[in-house]
């Protein structure tokens, strides 16, 4: 956005101040400059309601990981972290916790770690964990300033720079706490494009080397790196298609691909993956196909007869296509090239999952995206974004169709998969950023034209803008100038609304850590349910070290994390038939299910039961899915034994299968005998709204170890087997 | 609807079902079974992909009359064409994929297996009082009648919920783990003939060097920005109105209001779960908004008239303001929250 230009009779004035003034260009450098720096705070401070309402605390379950890790990298060092077999989870078959994790945010924190260490900051490590994410938020925002930049102005720029700050699509993922590979990734996401589009805009080969480290950091910090290496050859297949091909682009694309192939390799979780695996195929076919351009270039350049560069143009692409197709063939038939994971084939036929993979459709995030959804994540820009995709096609150019690609691509991700939306983010506020700027922009110099035609006459002040200034005519200004005005108030309003918007959604829906609670009370005060750690430092305090405990998977992370307890299964999903035996001993009776405990050396069992809280999140709620995914591997375990005609009860009319299993039992023993909520039957549940059907449970082979003030976490342990003699 | 029925006549059912229990236990003969099994066989050869129409004739004379044990087995399908309307039943899903383990089922056997089991289905308004004498309640129903199966009540036979999740596959599994017999891999019909194939493949072959030729000119529709734009916009309401929601979650365009049949509900209150119309209704109001915007600030000032330009302003103007207050309405009354601002403490 242009400063205002001073005017004569102001400078005369203020005569005494003149050394101060800045030049027009130095004061829009000023604002700029400022801007951004708000926009940075204000990135940060957004993120941190979290810290405010509750404490400076790891949240969700997979951070809970993230900062064990961290934290045995910074004790043990790098090696010892890369070279980590875990234990204490999956019992009894460990885990090789270098090989089969993205370090790139461990490493990260780590290394803001020592360096705070180094300037004599003494921090703890898990503060620093906690602010990882917001900080990298705030650089995001510079990203997206320069990205915006290079594909519009520096208006545009600036704007994008603001919408990513406090857009909640984004904030979702990265509020203070949030500790997880996404909250670095969306940064070196955006960092890789940026420089990629930078690359193919000059040509040059330190822009394309830095895209391709960019590259190396998002393939170290999150398995989404596969939508780069599929966005990126699309991105020039489409060019290639459309008659752009140049130059620049061979530069840019060979570089980033071949650079990026060799350190992505580096990574143990990618390895050879990255030549091997089917979703990394397409990369490396619009690599060969780039070669065989440049080799039609070169022969073309050579032979002056285009009839024969027509015959030799037909031959070689024939030639090269049926080459590319046999190859693919022989690689997949051999085995050589692996095929599509489950994961990724969910999202280009997304009925996949449902079907074949329970484990993947039971993860809520994993749900496809209502347009509420989009609505509270987006909300204005959602109204914005057509509009900046009309201005991008007004002004096509290289990078603008990269940008136009990203944000379709993504929002199509982003409808099948709700937490795909974050992978959106940038995109979506980009081209909204667009829309904003560039109607400002035209809006703000029609009614500068005004102001000037009476003083000097001249048309100047409207070279800027494009399309708008093409109308000039005298009698059409009083029209413009109203219009101009009103569309303005409009375009202000809007973002005003957009501000209230984010500020609310960010401090009521996106701040809660989940492993503390937060409900209000009968008076509108709020009342904080502790008992995860309650129950997790319980563990931890009055549990022998070597002790063994079940719980959904859910759970895992935490418990290792907090309890410092080995775990059978954790969040960590990697073996299906291991978390189907729990999901099978959970939907068992008691009897079977202490023959599966006592065969994986189990000694406590951890339930969380929202029955007198009114929690919904709980084992009950998801016991199905544990039904599911133990049939899936025992077909013993049968989905239609725990409904009644189709509907999951847990009240007298359950079936006798869901009455006595133990999960069931688990959940609900002594809650009989329990009054929770005035006027209602002991055994009211009030997650469920219902008088439970098995009020006089006892246990034969379990005990009752420990049950938290709010009975949200319940310990059992399980008894060693009664004395032969 | 079938419940209702059912239950007026349950006591008829009980009559005649020990009825038909004791008719079937009176006599055996190794003649008549070999008869009605060549009956059937022949029934199957007239029918499409193998699976037989049965009435309360077909039923009383092949399952009631008939000595158990029988020398085949039924896989008996109740349909009812009165439920065809309800998709949530999947009826004609169901129906297809059992023709399919049906078609399967004959191109895999041959000799002695072939006349052990037969696919049979039975449609309800023609059938009444056979949906009686199963018992059958509730649709989808499959139900496998084996040759020992006496009481037709009996729903030892019947195939759960989870054994037709996976269509056809799974039912063939089922059949295969009650009868011993083999009913092989599934064979689909190829989504396209082979002539299909063969027309367009001869069609691509045709049109390549024309395109080619036109690529090299640069004059393709992949060179048209209006295609590209169109695309985009495309995609983009495909993308926010839910589409894919609509499509995994198999969810209707609207529902039916409980408490008044006639009324019909469009909107469904509660976030994360939306109805088909529901969506291609607030993606609308998304995309009118910013193509307007689009329209207004790029096309419209190149408009010479200037009572053209102020009407047309006007209307965008209170269009879009309309549309966004809607949304935002939808919105918070779809998830229930009330989006205020913060204002400092001291204010209040």
């Amino acid at each position: 956005m242009a400063a205002k230009k001073a005017s004569p009779d102001l400078l005369n004035s203020s005569f005494s101040f003149k050394s101060l003034k800045l030049k027009t260009k130095q004061q829009e450098l000023l604002l700029r400059v400022s801007i951004l720096g708000l926009v940075y705070v204000l990135a940060f401070i957004a993120r941190l309601f979290s810290v405010l309402r509750y404490e400076s605390m790891i949240h969700e379950f997979d951070p809970y990981f993230n900062y064990r890790t961290t934290l045995f990298l910074t004790e043990k060092g790098f090696y010892e972290f890369w070279n980590w077999f875990d234990s204490e989870s999956w019992y009894p078959l460990g885990r090789i916790i270098g090989g089969t994790l993205y370090p790139g945010l461990m490493v990260t924190a780590a290394l803001i770690y020592w360096t705070l260490r180094f300037l004599r900051f003494f921090v703890h490590i898990r503060e620093v964990c906690v602010l990882t994410a917001p900080f990298f938020a705030s650089n995001t925002t510079l990203v997206a300033y320069f990205f915006g930049k290079e594909i519009w102005d520096t208006g545009a720029g600036l704007v994008a720079a603001a919408l990513i700050a406090i857009c909640p699509g984004y904030i979702s993922r990265s509020v203070a706490g949030s500790y997880d590979n996404e909250a670095v990734a969306i940064f070196a996401l955006l960092l890789t494009f940026y420089l990629f589009v930078k690359a193919v805009k000059t040509g040059s080969l330190s822009w394309a080397l830095g895209s391709a480290f960019g590259y190396f950091y998002m393939v170290s910090a999150w398995g989404g790196y596969v939508f780069i290496i599929n966005l990126v050859p699309l991105y020039v297949l489409v060019l290639l298609i459309t008659g752009r091909y140049s130059m620049r682009l061979y530069v840019a694309y060979n570089c980033m691909y071949i650079l990026g192939m060799l350190l992505a390799m580096q990574i143990r979780f990618v390895g050879f993956q990255h030549v091997q695996s089917g979703e990394h195929m397409a990369a490396m076919g619009v690599f060969l196909l780039m070669q065989v351009f440049y080799f039609l270039d070169w022969v073309k350049h050579q032979l002056n007869d285009t009839k024969l560069f027509q015959t030799f143009l037909r031959i070689t692409v024939t030639s090269a296509i049926l080459v590319g197709g046999i190859a693919l063939g022989v690689g997949t038939a051999s085995g050589y090239i692996s095929p599509w994971t489950g994961r990724f084939y969910s999202l280009l036929d997304p009925t996949y999952a449902k079907d074949h993979i329970p484990i993947i459709a039971s993860v809520s995030e994993h749900q496809p995206t209502a347009w509420s959804s989009f609505m509270f994540d987006y909300h204005i820009l959602l109204f914005l974004f057509p509009a900046g995709l009309y201005f991008c096609f007004k002004r096509l150019s290289d990078a603008t169709i990269f940008i136009v690609m990203y944000g379709l691509t993504s929002l199509y991700f982003a409808g099948v998969m709700v937490r795909l939306i974050l992978v959106a983010t940038p995109a979506v506020c980009l081209i909204s950023a667009i829309a904003v700027s560039a109607t400002v922009k035209n809006l703000t110099s029609l009614l500068r034209t005004k102001q000037k035609v009476p003083q000097t006459g001249s048309t100047k002040g409207v070279g800027s803008s494009k399309s708008s200034s093409k109308v000039t005519l005298d009698q059409s200004q009083p029209f413009h100038k109203n219009g101009a005005i009103a569309l303005l108030v409009g375009v202000f309003y809007l973002l005003s609304r957009y501000a209230i918007h984010c500020t609310w959604v960010t401090s009521e829906a996106y701040s809660s850590p989940s492993i503390v609670l937060a409900a209000r009370g009968a008076h509108g005060n709020r009342i904080i349910f502790d008992d995860y750690r309650e129950a997790y430092y319980w563990l931890r305090q009055n549990t022998p070290t070597d002790a063994k405990v079940m719980s959904w998977w859910d759970y895992g992370y935490q418990i290792t994390a907090m309890g410092n307890r080995t775990v059978i299964v954790d969040n960590n999903t990697w073996n299906n038939t291991h978390i189907a035996t729990v999901g099978r001993a959970m939907s068992s009776y008691e009897d079977e299910a202490y023959d599966i405990m006592r065969s994986l050396d189990v000694n406590y069992v951890l339930v969380v039961f929202g029955g007198v809280t009114g929690y919904s999140s709980d084992d009950i709620n998801k016991f199905l899915w544990m039904v599911r995914i133990g049939g899936g591997v025992y077909p013993v375990i049968k989905e239609p034994d725990y409904l009644v005609n189709g509907e999951f009860r847990v009240d007298k009319g359950a079936s006798p299968k869901m009455l006595n299993c133990l999960m069931y039992k688990l959940c609900y023993y002594r809650f009989g005998e329990l009054v929770t909520e005035y006027g209602k039957p002991t055994g009211y549940d009030r997650a469920r709204g219902v008088e439970i059907g098995n009020k006089d449970i006892k246990l034969e082979h379990l005990e009752e170890a420990y049950t938290t003030s709010n009975w949200i976490v319940r310990v059992y342990r399980v008894k060693p087997p009664t004395n032969m003699l | 609807m079938t419940m209702a029925i059912n239950k007026k006549l349950l006591s008829l059912l009980l009559l005649v079902s020990s009825l038909s229990s004791i008719a079937s236990a009176s006599f055996s003969d190794p003649d008549s079974d070999s008869d009605l099994t060549n009956e059937l066989a022949s029934l199957r050869s007239n029918s499409e992909s193998g699976v037989i129409h049965l009435d309360d004739h077909g039923i009383s004379k092949f399952l009631i009359s008939s000595p158990t044990p029988r020398p085949y087995s039924i896989l008996l399908f109740f349909d009812a064409t009165q439920l065809h309307s309800k998709t949530e039943l999947r009826l004609q899903e169901l129906r297809r994929e059992f023709g399919l383990v049906s078609a399967t089922f004959l191109a895999n056997n041959n000799g002695s297996d072939l006349n052990k089991l037969f696919f049979c289905e039975i449609e309800f308004s023609r059938s009444q009082s056979s949906f009686q004498r199963f018992g059958v309640n509730a649709l989808p129903h499959i139900r496998l009648v084996t040759g020992s199966t006496a009481k037709l009540s009996d729903e030892s036979g019947q195939m759960d919920q989870s054994d037709f999740a996976r269509l056809a596959e799974s039912m063939a599994e089922f059949v295969e783990q009650r009868t011993k017999l083999t009913v092989g891999p599934i064979q689909r019909p190829p989504f396209l003939s082979k002539a299909q194939i063969s027309v367009i493949v001869a069609m691509i072959v045709i049109a390549t060097p024309f395109v080619i030729k036109r690529i090299l000119r640069g004059e393709t529709l992949l060179h048209d920005h209006r295609l590209w734009l169109s695309g985009a916009i495309f995609i983009y309401f495909f993308s926010v109105a839910g589409t894919m929601h609509n499509i995994i979650r198999k969810m209707p365009m609207f529902l039916q209001d409980r408490n008044d049949p006639n009324k019909l509900v469009f909107f469904y209150q509660g976030s994360g779960m939306q109805l088909g119309a529901e969506g291609f209704a607030v993606g609308f109001l998304y995309t009118v908004v910013g193509l307007l915007l689009a329209f207004v600030t790029n096309v419209l000032v190149r408009v010479r008239n200037l009572n053209v330009q102020r009407l047309v302003m006007l209307v965008a103007l209170v269009v879009s303001s309309w549309a966004v207050k809607q949304v935002v309405y939808l919105d918070n009354w779809k998830t229930g929250y009330g989006i205020h601002p913060y204002w400092p403490s001291s204010w209040q």
